[in-house]
């Protein structure tokens, strides 16, 4: 099951999500903020998975909380007394920009994770192997590699534990266990990039022919058409939303709130994904 | 015209430490030589019948010279403080032949693979003439660079040992194309390849699979596919099944032998294995004693012949202190007396009859407890590891490895386990050695306490910057002295190296490396895996009768291997892993006469080194 970008060209997937992430970045508005959050959100259902989506709810709800509680903290600012603990008063419309920094931060990680599972390495090569080749081979080297790392060194630790012949006995020896196994690993990697440095020039990397790509970068008729609909979507958005951030201010009254349809095309804009995931679906029907 | 030239062909590593630990780096071939190589003598090759039965052994010469500060130069150019691999080796190979290069580890195989392909030559000094495919690469020990990178990827392939550290990509179709986006091949045509060697070598079904996902066979028939995208006329490599098991070194000689037969590709392989090859080679280059065939029974006998007439253990009485050897916490050094042993009381093949301590060993506390052990295990043998009912899965959605598997290891005994690829026996191995715990079942192990795991790959263990060092990492903590670091070195052929980075070594020495740094831990249990992978036959040979006296004195190997005539020599007991269960344990000469699959060959190059 992909995501809701899967088929489309990764230049898709690319688009939209910048546009949202910008969107989400540059918006400090109350209603922007709110749509954006749950804009994130379900993008999120249907680029990674609800479960996926719902457990992100476990750092996302107490990130908003904190980030108001923080500001209403420091924020003496605002009409709208909430409650006072000694001399010091605690403002509405403080709790409320709080809340929208940090909604904000949240729907913009939420947007990150979903680009994450939207642009693997394969997309991401796609997109910008044509441009710079060798930082895309680069990047196909690192995401190869981290993996192998991690279960070497759970290998060579665990190898270390079952030796007990040789189990440290002093605690100084203890405390160089953890060390000795990034050293191990170090060396077994520096071992191994020599090696794969060798096969990279036995196979004519940087033998001076410009490289080519195997890869067909291929932007077919609906992907072009679907990038033109994001394209001109967020851009109308992004006028109606710089016109509602433009009038609304938050000290010291919220205000200013702007009229209901400049948020119309920011709601079709979110309703992509959803509206990609369910044409799939009834496809399969 | 021949495809591949070598006249009177010789090479010198420099020996000051900086050029050696640089270029040896990527050759890790310049080792080997001295005392051992040197007893070999001349070089002797025996007749190969190929299939046409027009097949030669080219025999180099006289390889075998250490001439560091050389007092006789053989030649004029002879180089000062350099370290001679290769000494006017000559043949010449036509298109489309197959040619094996066979010798023992360090006899300068990888170097002379390397010396024919540009971009991996290593540096030294050269003497003599080397042509490939037209180009001169070396002209009367000047290097010519008439091969430009260009032509070279295009024209030479080149396949090393390690399957995984040669990939380059994270996925099977970006590797398979990489050499051809290196060279800058149009999109249409580069498809075209990729599609083709695609199909030739069945890989169409995990095109799109992570290379990391891959067995070390697929991988490094993934290695050869991408290779031959590029259609080479020439084919170099070096020991690619050193560290396949069996199954997969079928399979990737049999695609070989389809490139060099059905695409006429020239091959040059190094290995240490010829006869695998034998009805596909049309030459073979022997760089050194490759060894001689001997038969099962005969190596049998060699191998386990004193223990017939042994009784007690030779780390005991005074059988050590004659030896001269310390106290058995240590006892790396395994005196080879101790097979040649003659006592009274005759003892069942295998199974020592523990006696009781040592004067030496009441010296040393450490040694008291083994004794205590011991004494423990004379009243009630229990056995040393026992394991019922275990399950074992890595993730919690991921298929059970180990399901409901039972075993029980006895003391002083060899339990080898063998089976299929991914048939859960490394993963029983970790189990055993409470690497991994069993999320059903229990183990229990009785000699915790002292157990040394050998890992598959030796690499894990390495961790100082020379040999010395390595071997003494744990001396401090086990107790074991110089001597026995020396005895062991000694041992194991290494006594050369000791100054030599372990990363320097040739897998084979890696290896040897590894099982010397567990062996002086004085572990009274010994895990290995693999412990012959890319082992030439003589060092092989030298694991074999390691094993057999670490068993002679009453010490356990539980051992997981591919190798079957390893394991026809070396185990007391043998279990057959399948499905994540034990098919069948038996003792090792039964288990081998009732198989008709799982059965050693009748005749090898191991059995005759173990003569």
């Amino acid at each position: 099951m992909g995501n809701a970008f899967s088929a489309y060209h990764p230049a898709t997937a690319f688009a939209y999500l910048t546009c949202a992430l910008v969107l989400a970045m540059a918006a400090m508005h109350p209603v922007c903020v709110v749509l954006s959050l749950v804009g994130a959100f379900a993008c999120s259902c249907v680029c990674r998975s609800v479960r996926a989506s719902v457990l992100s709810l476990a750092w996302a709800v107490p990130l908003v909380a904190l980030v108001a509680a923080a500001n209403v903290a420091f924020s003496a600012t605002g009409s709208t007394e909430l409650f006072r603990v000694g001399a010091r008063a605690f403002y509405l419309e403080a709790l409320v920009y709080g809340a929208c920094s940090g909604a904000m931060l949240a729907a913009v990680l939420l947007w990150f994770s979903s680009y994450a599972a939207c642009m693997d390495s394969e997309s991401t090569l796609t997109l910008f192997g044509g441009v710079a080749p060798v930082v895309g081979l680069l990047a196909s080297q690192v995401l190869r590699l981290v993996p192998q790392f991690v279960a070497r060194g759970r290998d060579i630790q665990a190898v270390a534990d079952a030796a007990s012949a040789a189990a440290p006995v002093t605690k100084r020896d203890q405390g160089r266990g953890r060390l000795r196994t990034v050293s191990v690993l170090m060396g077994w990697g520096m071992e191994d990039s020599l090696v794969r440095s060798d096969s990279m020039r036995a196979r004519g990397f940087g033998c001076g022919a410009r490289r080519t790509t195997y890869r067909r970068h291929r932007v077919r008729r609906a992907d072009a058409a679907l990038i033109a609909v994001t394209l001109a979507l967020a851009a109308v958005t992004g006028v109606g939303v710089w016109a509602a951030c433009g009038r609304v201010s938050f000290y010291p009254r919220v205000e200013g709130l702007g009229d209901w349809w400049l948020f119309v095309p920011y709601v079709v804009f979110l309703l992509i994904p959803m509206a990609l995931k369910a044409r799939e679906w009834f496809l399969w029907q | 015209m021949a495809i591949v030239r070598a006249e009177g062909f010789s090479f010198w590593y420099p020996l000051d430490s900086e050029g050696a630990r640089g270029d040896a780096g990527a050759g890790g071939s310049a080792d080997g030589r001295g005392e051992r190589m040197a007893a070999a003598g001349r070089v002797h090759g025996e007749k190969m019948t190929a299939l046409g039965g027009q097949a030669e052994v080219a025999v180099a010469d006289g390889n075998v010279c250490a001439c560091v500060d050389a007092d006789t130069p053989a030649s004029t150019c002879e180089p000062h403080n350099a370290l001679c691999v290769l000494n006017g080796v000559s043949f010449a190979l036509e298109e489309g032949e197959f040619c094996t290069v066979a010798g023992p580890s360090g006899c300068g195989k990888t170097t002379l693979l390397r010396s024919l392909k540009p971009e991996l030559a290593p540096t030294g000094t050269c003497a003599g003439t080397v042509e490939v495919l037209g180009a001169t690469l070396v002209r009367d020990g000047q290097r010519a660079s008439e091969l430009d990178a260009r032509a070279s990827a295009k024209g030479i392939g080149f396949v090393m040992q390690d399957p995984a550290a040669q990939i380059v990509c994270d996925t099977v179709w970006h590797e398979l194309a990489f050499c051809l986006e290196n060279l800058g091949m149009p999109q249409e045509a580069m498809r075209r390849r990729v599609a083709e060697v695609a199909h030739f070598f069945g890989i169409e079904p995990w095109m799109r699979a992570r290379t990391e996902t891959l067995s070390g066979g697929q991988m490094q028939l993934v290695n050869l596919a991408a290779v031959l995208a590029v259609r080479p006329r020439l084919l170099l490599l070096d020991e690619p099944c050193a560290q396949l098991d069996p199954h997969a070194r079928q399979q990737f000689l049999l695609m070989l032998a389809r490139v060099n037969r059905e695409l006429g590709v020239t091959v040059m392989m190094a290995t240490h294995a010829p006869e695998d090859v034998e009805n596909l080679a049309t030459r073979r280059l022997d760089l050194g004693d490759v060894g001689h065939m001997g038969t099962r029974e005969e190596a049998l006998a060699a191998l386990r012949g004193g223990e017939r007439t042994a009784t007690a253990p030779p780390t005991l009485a005074g059988g050590s202190a004659a030896a001269g050897r310390p106290a058995p916490t240590g006892s790396a050094p395994i005196a080879t007396e101790g097979s040649t042993l003659t006592a009274s009381a005759p003892a069942a093949v295998g199974v020592p009859a523990p006696t009781g301590s040592t004067p030496a060993a009441a010296a040393s506390p450490r040694f008291a407890a083994f004794g205590a052990l011991r004494a423990r295990s004379q009243g009630a043998p229990s056995p040393a590891i026992e394991a019922r009912e275990v399950f074992f899965r890595y993730e919690r959605s991921a298929p059970w490895v180990l399901r409901g598997l039972d075993v029980s290891v006895e003391r002083g005994r060899v339990h080898a386990f063998v089976g299929g690829n991914g048939c859960g026996k490394t993963t029983l191995l970790k189990v055993l050695a409470g690497a991994a715990s069993p999320q059903r079942g229990r183990v229990r192990n009785n000699l915790a306490a002292s157990q040394a795991l050998l890992p598959q790959d030796p690499k894990a263990l390495l961790v100082c910057d020379t040999v010395d060092e390595e071997l003494a990492e744990w001396q401090e903590r086990c107790g074991y002295s110089r001597a026995d670091v020396q005895a062991t070195m000694e041992r194991f052929g290494l006594a050369d190296l000791g100054g030599r980075c372990p990363y320097d070594l040739s897998g084979g020495q890696q290896q040897k490396l590894a099982f010397a740094k567990q062996l002086l831990t004085g572990a009274q249990l010994l895990f290995l895996d693999e412990p012959t992978k890319g082992l030439d036959p003589a060092s092989c040979a030298e694991c074999a009768r390691t094993v057999r006296e670490l068993a002679e004195e009453g010490r356990t190997v539980v051992m997981v291997t591919h190798d079957l005539n390893f394991a026809a020599v070396c185990a007391d007991t043998v279990s057959l892993v399948f499905d994540g269960e034990l098919a069948c344990t038996e003792p090792a000469a039964k288990f081998f006469a009732s198989n008709l699959v799982y059965r050693p060959d009748d005749a090898s190059r191991l059995y005759g080194a173990l003569l």
